[in-house]
């Protein structure tokens, strides 16, 4: 068993060629769920069941499934209907890049809104009580006080989330996507050498753990300032 | 409906396979986590270096990453280790159910050894103490006193951790695992109608995770029962 070098000086360059695709995956996915799961969040602690219950659903079918799964149903599942196909998704849904993005999305708007429930049952009532004493509305009480401290106590599990997000994004490769973990299965297949293409794969997906990390750190840090002594 | 005709042993036993692996990466993750936080608690310097090495490179790659590198990288050194003997050998490989249990058992045991070192930390120092006055040996200590405690404030974490891993059973059919998964794609090629297919899929998993999820709220129920009433 030899371990060769040359291999991966060429083809780090050809992997990182789909780091762009990653990124784009990472980026769409966590913004449009993010945006997403505040509206799952909203409905599910609205207390009126009609849209309480939708929430729940959703959360509980997109957390209790393999995202696997997800990417096929949409990406294989869906063309089979007459419909999705003449409808003015289906440009969309054709493409693979499009059912990942969708994929990720939604997977990630349930696991999002459940971590900012996390946040918002973990803001104390006290808090709540001021603002309504001070003659808050329940709108204003949730806009300045709630969200802001739900938002700083989220921040550790949502990092993570993002790093899993991030790692679900290799998954796309799955639907013929070239991604970075999409171009190094190709390369394996060609060269078979698993050894140097999926171990100098992995440290770039390291690297980009520890930026994530990091930042989140950082914003988490800026967001606690008025707490640190 | 009627497309699922004929499929449905080869789900059921897709299920059975599912559980299968389930069951032994269960196993191994415990133990991967155990050692993991084991060693993050050792005094020894090294120890301490390589656990959190472990949890930090099996967080933050991704699990089909590392489950393609352990089946075929596996593959390629027990071909050549095979070859040295007998040259006629074109190719060995570790069976992709032990390859698959083992990869996603070391990917979520990382995350176990973290929980399972904070639930040892969140143990009172209290109730240790307690029993050392009361005489009781390190030993015992351990085994009636801090285990008990320990998998009290384990068990949420440990819930999700069983969560991610029957989740993950699903990636074992890219090498090629007969589980629900494999099932699911064959039929989906056969009737064009993948759809159906894969949410049938979908509801096995669902009904795994319904279940370990249920089994859990009865396991904290029954861990937290000398607390009911004492707030």
């Amino acid at each position: 068993m030899s371990f060769e070098f040359s291999l991966i000086i060429d083809s780090i360059p050809k992997m990182l060629a789909g780091i762009g695709i990653t990124l784009e995956l990472l980026l769409l996915s966590m913004v449009i769920g993010t945006i997403l799961a505040i509206f799952i969040l909203l409905m599910r602690i609205s207390n009126r069941w009609y849209l309480c219950w939708p929430a729940m659903s959703f959360i509980y079918i997109f957390r209790g499934t393999p995202i696997l799964i997800q990417i096929f149903i949409i990406y294989y599942g869906f063309p089979q209907f007459e419909f999705i196909r003449e409808s003015i998704f289906w440009p969309m849904l054709r493409e693979p890049y499009g059912c990942a993005v969708l994929a990720l999305t939604i997977n990630n708007a349930a696991y999002v809104s459940e971590i900012f429930r996390g946040g918002v049952n973990g803001v104390d009532r006290g808090y709540l009580e001021a603002g309504a004493a001070l003659g808050l509305s329940i709108r204003q009480r949730f806009i300045y006080i709630t969200a802001p401290i739900a938002i700083r106590l989220s921040i550790p599990a949502y990092s993570n989330d993002v790093i899993g997000l991030m790692k679900a994004t290799a998954l796309a490769s799955t639907i013929t996507l070239l991604d970075m973990m999409g171009i190094a299965r190709t390369i394996v297949a060609e060269y078979y050498a698993p050894y140097e293409i999926f171990i100098s794969l992995a440290i770039i997906y390291l690297i980009m753990t520890w930026i994530i990390q990091n930042a989140f750190g950082l914003l988490e840090k800026r967001m606690s300032r008025h707490i640190r002594q | 409906m009627d497309v699922l005709t004929g499929w449905w042993d080869d789900f059921f036993w897709g299920s059975i396979v599912i559980l299968q692996v389930f069951l032994v990466a269960l196993v191994m993750m415990v133990l991967f986590g155990l050692i993991g936080a084991a060693a993050k608690l050792s005094n020894s310097r090294i120890a301490q270096k390589l656990a959190s090495a472990y949890t930090v490179i099996f967080r933050g790659t991704p699990e089909l990453l590392v489950l393609l590198l352990i089946y075929y990288g596996s593959a390629i050194f027990l071909t050549n280790l095979f070859q040295l003997f007998d040259p006629s050998i074109k190719f060995v490989d570790i069976p992709p159910f032990w390859a698959g249990s083992f990869s996603i058992a070391l990917i979520v045991g990382s995350y176990a050894a973290e929980t399972f070192r904070g639930a040892f930390l969140g143990v009172d120092p209290g109730q240790i103490e307690a029993a050392r006055a009361l005489g009781i040996s390190n030993f015992n200590t351990f085994i009636y006193v801090r285990i008990p405690e320990m998998w009290r404030l384990a068990l949420p974490a440990f819930g999700n951790h069983m969560l991610s891993l029957i989740k993950d059973t699903a990636l074992i059919s890219i090498i090629g695992l007969n589980e629900t998964m494999y099932a699911a794609e064959q039929a989906a090629g056969t009737t064009s109608k993948p759809f159906t297919m894969f949410i049938v899929a979908g509801c096995i998993y669902l009904g795994f995770s319904t279940v370990i999820t249920l089994s859990v709220m009865l396991l904290e129920k029954r861990a937290n029962k000398h607390l009911v009433g004492s707030r």
